[in-house]
């Protein structure tokens, strides 16, 4: 197997490159960091070769923790001498297929995870990569503030630094906009190893005060946000935080004709009338609930507007023939952040423990262009049920966050992950939907290695663009390399 | 045991193989690591916290059982280390996505490596066949012949009874006050009690070794000793013997036990929620905050029942820590641990003990002998002014 070869591979590389032994490798590494958060035993870097997705990448050669922007930048100089690839690791909580390169310098940057200030003046906090989104937000809870997004579906574990590499859809997209939309400052360290910071930080002579993102030029922040690592490394973020809204007001529709859902979602985007809405198109149906489309409303303002957005939000829904039911299920997912109560599941019948995986596929369509997308989803499952059937392939969910101005549509088809001939027709399964929709309407959100060949193709001028910032910025395709296919093809075998 | 890679051969059956359909079924989400609903820097997980790489940690663990279903990967002593590491204190297993048993892929883990003569050296020792354990049938080294040694009368040993007092190791062997609260206690409230007079460890430390056979082996007997006489019930002051009565047994042995089996502060409980039980004053008043042992809150669910009697004392006032209940954080005596990685015990008991001060509690008080003796230990490392406590003598002191 492959993680057993590494040794042996590392040594015997016979094209010309001077990719060090692991011991010399690891010796360096220690120089910088320490022995106790440098590791090349087997046993830690097992454990370093895949994200929640059903795609294994390769095996690092060596595990990484520095603590610190200057021992980061240190190990991007030392991997650009050793010509080595680096692997950012923040949590690793994406399900697309994280692309860790074979023989790699894997950084894990969860050690930096501490809040470096809370800014209630000009309404920010800065905090290290590291530091887990929903432990962040709830510090700020407890002076009644949060972050200016509710954060990922993987909050209670995922990084900060990760959700803005990423640039992560998050609860509350609908009012709140991206992850990305909210940072207002980035501390980078460039794949020369040099550290820049951008936006009003970059002003290094008026004290670096982080308060304004489109401050000194150009937006540099949006060069490092879903850029998932490959043009720099996220060391610092500095984030917009609000006051927690005093009135939260839930609704939950169901309607009898999924194109109605749709209809509704888009009147009420119209109005701005929800913080938050999410449609249900297949999968399971919530308990106890018939209907063929549903929509989940939350609602966050002052007592006064919320309840005046709660009505245009309900008349909205009913005029196009939605019927109400009980919203205990919305406000349990709001609270809990458990997808199982979209479905008025709780989360310990609902995930059980089957081994089931995951290969997610996920991207931006515009509204009108949802109704397409369900059809597509729902006929291609119809003339596929047999296969699904004797695969044991399952809809967990045709989702729709739906932002401010289109939709964010999630699709996840489960699998039996031990069975080998079901993953690979999952892990199929995903590429041609990806394909046929992206040929269509939609564009990726996070694009991991799993979707990078199926998008970047497509983006014709842009990628060459974003190929040619690649290589000035990182000549030597030193981060993150497989992530977005942006070095040259002869060298995007991973770990080269 | 060296850090070396130690391949051994693989054996053609393995425990962990068993356990293919938990381990795939971990979704790798990272939940295990953190109890990030209280803020930053609140771990879930001890033996991650010190060792510092995810292999340490329960989602890491997990992908080292993967590769070795997989066959990617072999055991050797590495991940040993990392596998005995773990303080079974089964907060990964808390908050799992999943709802994925941990703690028994885990063991399986413990029991290959053990078959692999792979245990970790102190460990190893501890349990092998010429070892105290398994002569005197402690792990203190002591004599099984000095085991009654703080009861004052021996007339209460042996004689049949609906109540069996099981000791425990620790309170017979190192805090005799322990055992002789337990005995005042259950004197107090007028129980038809004994204690054994051939009691052996409860085998907890053999399932902790992945020792699977030698556990069943002290299991039966004790179980044999304690239905010769009759009893009904079975009452503990050591949640980990509870745990390994109530909850290893019936699996490992395959049947139901013949007696019921609960911990002192239950019973005291029930006696206070029943208005047949009342306490003294403390006096000065005093503030203290709870430490759940592991296998008392997350291992049976016992969280209420020593809440009801600390409240229950009048001029007590009880303060949470900010991880409490299912949030506990282990204080790092859990999975003898201390054996082989005394350095990882002593940060998660300082990092615990640190919690407790942060309360403003003047007392940290316990359920559970090895909870007590590790505070008591690492109190002193951290010259802290914390007085640590356990439950049963808080509860005899102030029984009315």
């Amino acid at each position: 197997m492959a993680g057993l070869d590494i040794e042996k591979r590392l040594l015997n590389d016979d094209e010309g490159r001077s990719i060090p032994t692991m011991t010399e490798l690891t010796k360096r590494l220690t120089d910088i960091c320490g022995p106790r958060r440098v590791s090349d035993r087997m046993a830690d870097r097992i454990c370093h070769t895949r994200d929640c997705g059903p795609s294994p990448g390769g095996v690092p050669a060596v595990i990484v923790r520095p603590q610190s922007t200057e021992e980061v930048a240190a190990i991007v100089e030392l991997a650009n001498e050793l010509k080595t690839s680096i692997f950012v690791w923040g949590r690793s909580t994406t399900f697309i297929g994280a692309g860790i390169p074979e023989g790699c310098i894997l950084m894990a940057l969860d050690l930096m995870n501490e809040i470096e200030a809370i800014d209630f003046e000009s309404q920010v906090v800065t905090v290290q990569p590291g530091a887990v989104w929903h432990a962040v937000d709830t510090e700020l809870n407890k002076h009644g503030w949060e972050l200016a997004v509710a954060g990922p579906g993987g909050m209670f574990s995922c990084t900060i630094g990760g959700c803005v590499a990423y640039n992560a859809v998050p609860h509350g997209i609908t009012e709140y906009g991206m992850t990305g939309d909210q940072v207002v400052c980035l501390e980078v360290v460039l794949p020369n190893g040099e550290v820049i910071n951008t936006g009003s930080a970059a002003n290094v002579a008026a004290g670096s005060l982080a308060f304004e993102r489109y401050a000194n030029g150009p937006d540099l922040a949006g060069l490092f946000i879903g850029a998932c690592g490959t043009l720099g490394i996220i060391t610092k973020v500095t984030y917009r935080i609000q006051r927690i809204p005093p009135a939260e007001r839930f609704l939950f529709y169901a309607f009898d004709d999924y194109t109605k859902t749709v209809d509704a979602a888009q009147a009420i985007q119209t109005q701005s009338a929800a913080t938050f809405m999410i449609g249900l198109f297949g999968g399971p149906n919530p308990v106890g609930i018939e209907g063929d489309g549903f929509l989940h409303i939350i609602i966050r303002d002052n007592p006064l507007a919320a309840e005046e957005r709660r009505g245009i939000a309900a008349a909205i829904c009913e005029s196009f023939g939605g019927n109400p039911q009980d919203w205990h299920a919305t406000k349990n997912y709001w609270v809990d952040h458990m997808y199982s109560w979209l479905r008025n599941f709780p989360p310990e019948t609902y995930y059980s423990h089957r081994p089931y995986g995951a290969p997610e596929m996920a991207g931006f369509i515009p509204t009108p262009k949802v109704k397409d997308a369900i059809r597509y989803l729902r006929e291609y499952k119809e003339s596929h049920e047999e296969e699904f059937a004797r695969l044991d392939i399952r809809i967990k969910c045709y989702d729709v966050y739906f932002s401010r101005n289109g939709a964010f549509l999630w699709i996840d088809t489960l699998y039996p992950e031990q069975d080998p001939e079901a993953w690979q027709y999952g892990v199929n399964l995903r590429a041609t939907y990806a394909d046929d929709l992206c040929n269509q309407f939609m564009s990726p959100g996070g694009i991991l290695q799993a979707l990078a060949p199926v998008i970047m193709p497509k983006l014709g001028p842009g990628f060459e663009f974003l190929k040619f910032l690649k290589a000035h910025l990182d000549p030597n395709y030193i981060l993150n390399p497989g992530v977005l296919l942006l070095q040259p093809e002869e060298t995007q075998e991973a770990g080269k | 045991m060296s850090s070396d890679t130690k391949h051994s051969e693989t054996s053609s059956k393995r425990h962990i193989d068993a356990f293919k359909e938990v381990i795939y079924s971990c979704n790798r989400c990272g939940q295990c690591f953190d109890v990030s609903w209280l803020g930053t820097g609140y771990n879930r997980c001890p033996a991650y916290k010190h060792g510092i790489f995810e292999s340490y940690g329960a989602r890491g663990k997990f992908n080292i059982a993967r590769a070795l279903v997989d066959g990617v990967i072999e055991y050797d002593a590495d991940i040993s280390e990392r596998v005995f590491a773990c303080t079974d204190c089964r907060a990964c297993a808390a908050y799992c996505f999943k709802f994925l048993d941990t703690v028994r892929v885990f063991r399986a883990l413990k029991a290959d490596l053990a078959e692999r003569d792979l245990l970790p050296t102190n460990f190893g020792a501890a349990v092998s066949g010429d070892s105290s354990l398994a002569r005197e049938h402690n792990v203190y080294d002591a004599p099984q012949t000095e085991r009654l040694d703080w009861l004052p009368k021996r007339g209460q040993v042996d004689v049949p009874a609906d109540t069996v007092f099981f000791v425990g190791c620790t309170a017979a062997f190192v805090r005799h006050n322990m055992a002789l609260d337990t005995w005042e206690i259950l004197d107090k409230v007028g129980a038809d009690f004994t204690v054994l007079g051939d009691e052996w460890c409860c085998g907890h430390p053999y399932l902790e070794a992945g020792r699977l056979d030698r556990a069943r082996q002290v299991m039966e007997h004790n179980i044999e000793v304690i239905t010769a006489l009759g009893a009904s019930k079975v009452v503990f002051n050591c949640p980990g013997c509870l745990q390994t009565f109530k909850k290893d047994m019936p699996e490992l042995l395959g049947y139901r036990l013949p007696f019921e089996a609960v911990h002192i502060v239950e019973q005291v409980a029930d006696l206070v929620e029943a208005g047949q039980f009342s306490f003294e004053v403390h006096l000065p008043k005093a503030v203290v905050t709870y430490h759940d042992p592991c296998p008392l809150g997350r291992g049976l669910g016992v969280y209420d029942a020593p809440r009801t009697v600390l409240n229950a004392v009048p001029g007590l006032r009880l303060v949470e820590m900010p991880r409490q209940r299912e949030d506990a954080y282990c204080c790092g005596a859990g999975g003898l641990i201390r054996y082989d990685y005394p350095d990882s015990a002593v940060e998660s008991g300082s990092d615990r003990l640190r919690e407790a001060e942060s309360t403003g509690a003047d007392t940290l008080v316990s359920a559970c002998p090895a909870c007590l003796m590790h505070f008591q230990q690492v109190r002193n490392q951290l010259r802290s002014r914390l007085k640590i406590v356990d439950i049963t003598a808080l509860i005899n002191s102030h029984i009315r």
